[in-house]
């Protein structure tokens, strides 16, 4: 490994848009992997702090070298230890230095990189990635500094753009279109038809976000109970289904019934019995579990898949154009994370330091008498040069390129020269 | 003719609220929730004493000047918008509803404000409230129409699939529901207690209850009356709205031309 001295921030990584399926599982690690993966490339000398974010749309290697060519020693270690062909791994991976690989975090917090443009679990596997890594002990003041930027910066795009507000996912849309009818969706009932996937994940999503009622209906009672009782909700018997229709405000279908299993003509009976208050139907079954014709009923509101899926398309394009907002949210806090980043280099502090003590001293030489100014300058200087000879030079010769980071951060916390 | 310095700083203070609603609504920022509440009172404050001047140079409610019966009936709009924004804290209402205020009370500041001499008829406390109660009214049934009209504007919304802005940022059906029947029941209320107060007057004066006027607020009743006997029996949603566009239709007419034409009694003076 040849030295060049100044400490440089680099990723190497594999995603969806770079690498085929068959490498990304190869290189797609556990947290176990994480770990072993951050003590090879730190044990081979690679990097002096690593941390890795690694998700089923990517593997990304972030470290700090002052090495050159560390990106071709990463992808034949990372090759050989996986059992992947170098030149395959090579051809799927991208790599980035410096700023570009900061921005390229920053993104990936705010979601910019993600397949579902702006979802949020990302920023959770950010903020795992450097726990991990804290834990094996791979990180120092850099990585740790960039990848909490990250995650900040990630949150700030989150609540200053409409990135993460509009829903993709039909069963998410689903339900804001309910509660566009209802407001808040805590006293109302949710009946769910069907106890399968679809159904499971309905039913989760209105617990979580606070309906206390939710009740489910399967053709299979127990199937019914049990999912109920995994989320706190209540079973219905299946031919218990015209008395549990009036009582629920929102009902969604997602039986694989060939035949509708809710008709126009029970929906009639049970707006009769709710007194005409409104009900909010989706369908998200194939084919439709609720007869056509359902939503001209009045006060009956009545959604299917292709509705969704319409909103979906039109829910992506506003998350697009939400892209340039995050995007100066992003560059703002990265010439933040880069301002901080340029200062730990060993000559600005060296200067700010020197800036420092002049100014202490001239604060302390303003007490005395102007005559005597000048000889006692000359002595505090000589006294601050001769205290500062040892550390400086200790800190200039450091070898590993982190260490010589953290102590110059903690010169500059010690001295307070970031205030 | 005075000069309403304080009522055009009232108006300022309505539209600088009306631009932090919109400002509220589009961008989002809930630190800036209590601008709007804060320059529509500061408004009603600077409003007050316009009315009052104008008050002291009539000697009585500033009802009898067509400018001072639509400046009191914008300021009777502002504190109807607090309760509201009160009662329901859903903000998302206020670009709708500020406009109106702003143009009742500018409206108010440009129209003549020549009377003659206070009458018989419009002297005393009885006026007094016969009158304010009946503008609270108005400027209930007012907010009721504009509520109708988003209500109906969000079920189109909601029944054509199109999930814009304006369908984002308006309050949910049950919502806009619930506080048009707020404004219905103030509207109510204050209109039946300004009818009993009228009658009371008219037959202590005149002996006699024969107005035109009597039979719309009758009307009005019976409209308003209707829609909260349907809500409640819970036929809501978009019909019950369009009832309240018909009665405030009702409240229309009998405001202008019941007023103007076949009214003696409440013809400006």
């Amino acid at each position: 490994m040849t030295s060049s001295g100044e400490a440089r921030l680099l990723l190497l990584g594999w995603n969806f848009r770079t690498a085929a399926l068959s490498v990304r599982e190869r290189v797609a690690f556990s947290s176990d992997e994480v770990r072993e993966a951050l003590d090879r490339i730190r044990g081979e000398g690679l990097v002096s702090e690593g941390v890795i974010v690694s998700t089923c749309n990517r593997s990304e290697i972030y470290g700090v070298s002052d090495g050159s060519h560390t990106s071709s020693h990463l992808t034949r270690l990372i090759s050989e230890w996986r059992g992947l062909d170098v030149r395959e791994a090579e051809a799927g991976s991208f790599y980035r230095e410096g700023r570009d690989a900061a921005r390229h975090l920053f993104r990936v917090a705010a979601g910019l990189e993600s397949l579902a443009l702006g979802e949020s679990e990302v920023l959770g596997q950010v903020r795992t990635a450097l726990r991990l890594a804290r834990e094996a002990g791979a990180t120092r003041a850099v990585l740790h500094r960039m990848f909490e930027t990250a995650v900040s910066a990630g949150k700030r795009v989150r609540t200053e753009t409409e990135i993460a507000r509009h829903p993709l996912s039909v069963a998410a849309i689903g339900f804001e279109l309910a509660t566009k009818v209802f407001g808040d969706m805590a006293e109302r009932t949710v009946l769910v038809l069907g106890a399968g996937e679809t159904g499971t994940l309905f039913a989760q999503q209105a617990a979580a976000a606070g309906v206390r009622d939710v009740r489910i209906a399967n053709r299979s009672l127990p199937r019914a109970e049990e999912l109920a009782a995994r989320m706190g909700g209540r079973a219905v018997p299946w031919d218990a289904l015209p008395r549990a229709l009036p009582e629920a405000d929102v009902v969604v279908g997602t039986t694989a019934s060939a035949e509708p299993v809710v008709s126009r003509a029970d929906v009639e009976t049970a707006m009769r019995e709710r007194r005409g208050r409104p009900v909010f139907f989706l369908d998200l079954a194939i084919p439709r579990d609720f007869e056509a014709g359902v939503g001209d009923l009045y006060n009956v509101y009545a959604y299917g898949l292709d509705d969704l899926r319409e909103v979906a398309e039109e829910n992506r394009r506003r998350r697009s154009r939400e892209v340039p907002r995050a995007e100066e949210i992003l560059e703002e806090e990265l010439a933040r994370f880069l301002a901080w980043f340029g200062n730990l280099a060993v000559v600005p502090t060296l200067n700010d330091l020197q800036a420092r003590l002049a100014a202490l001293r001239d604060t302390e030489l303003e007490r005395l008498p102007p005559k005597e100014r000048e000889r006692f300058r000359a002595f505090a200087d000589a006294i601050a040069s001769k205290l500062l000879h040892e550390p400086l030079r200790r800190l200039k010769a450091e070898p590993d390129a982190s260490r010589k980071l953290d102590r110059v951060e903690a010169v500059r916390h010690l001295f307070d020269l970031d205030s | 003719m005075a000069s309403h310095l304080f009522g055009w700083l009232a108006v300022a203070c309505y539209l600088a609220a009306e631009a932090a609603a919109i400002l509220a609504l589009v961008a989002r920022r809930e630190r800036f929730a209590w601008v709007t509440p804060a320059l529509v009172a500061a408004g009603l404050a600077l409003h007050f004493r316009d009315l009052l001047v104008r008050a002291r140079a009539l000697g009585s409610v500033p009802y009898r000047t067509l400018g001072g019966s639509v400046s009191l009936f914008g300021w009777m709009l502002g504190i109807a918008f607090l309760v509201l924004l009160l009662r329901h804290r859903e903000r998302a209402i206020g670009p709708f509803l500020i406009p109106f205020i702003v143009l009742t009370t500018g409206v108010g500041m440009l129209l003549p404000d020549s009377a003659s001499a206070p009458s018989q008829g419009t002297r005393g406390a009885l006026f007094a409230f016969h009158v304010t109660l009946a503008i609270l009214a108005y400027a209930a049934f007012t907010f009721s129409f504009v509520l109708s009209l988003l209500y109906l504007i969000q079920d189109r919304q909601l029944r054509r699939r199109t999930t814009g802005i304006l369908f984002a940022r308006l309050p949910a059906l049950e919502v806009i529901g619930r506080m048009n029947r707020t404004s219905v029941s103030i509207g109510l209320g204050t209109l039946a207690a300004s009818l009993v107060i009228g009658l009371v007057r008219a037959e202590m004066l005149w002996s006699s209850l024969a107005d035109p006027k009597v039979a719309w607020a009758l009307i009005t009743v019976v409209v308003y009356g209707l829609l909260l006997w349907m809500e409640r029996r819970g036929w809501e949603g978009p019909r019950s709205a369009v009832l309240s566009i018909v009665g405030f239709a009702v409240v229309m007419f009998s405001y202008t031309v019941v007023n103007v034409y076949f009214s003696p009694a409440h013809r400006f003076r």
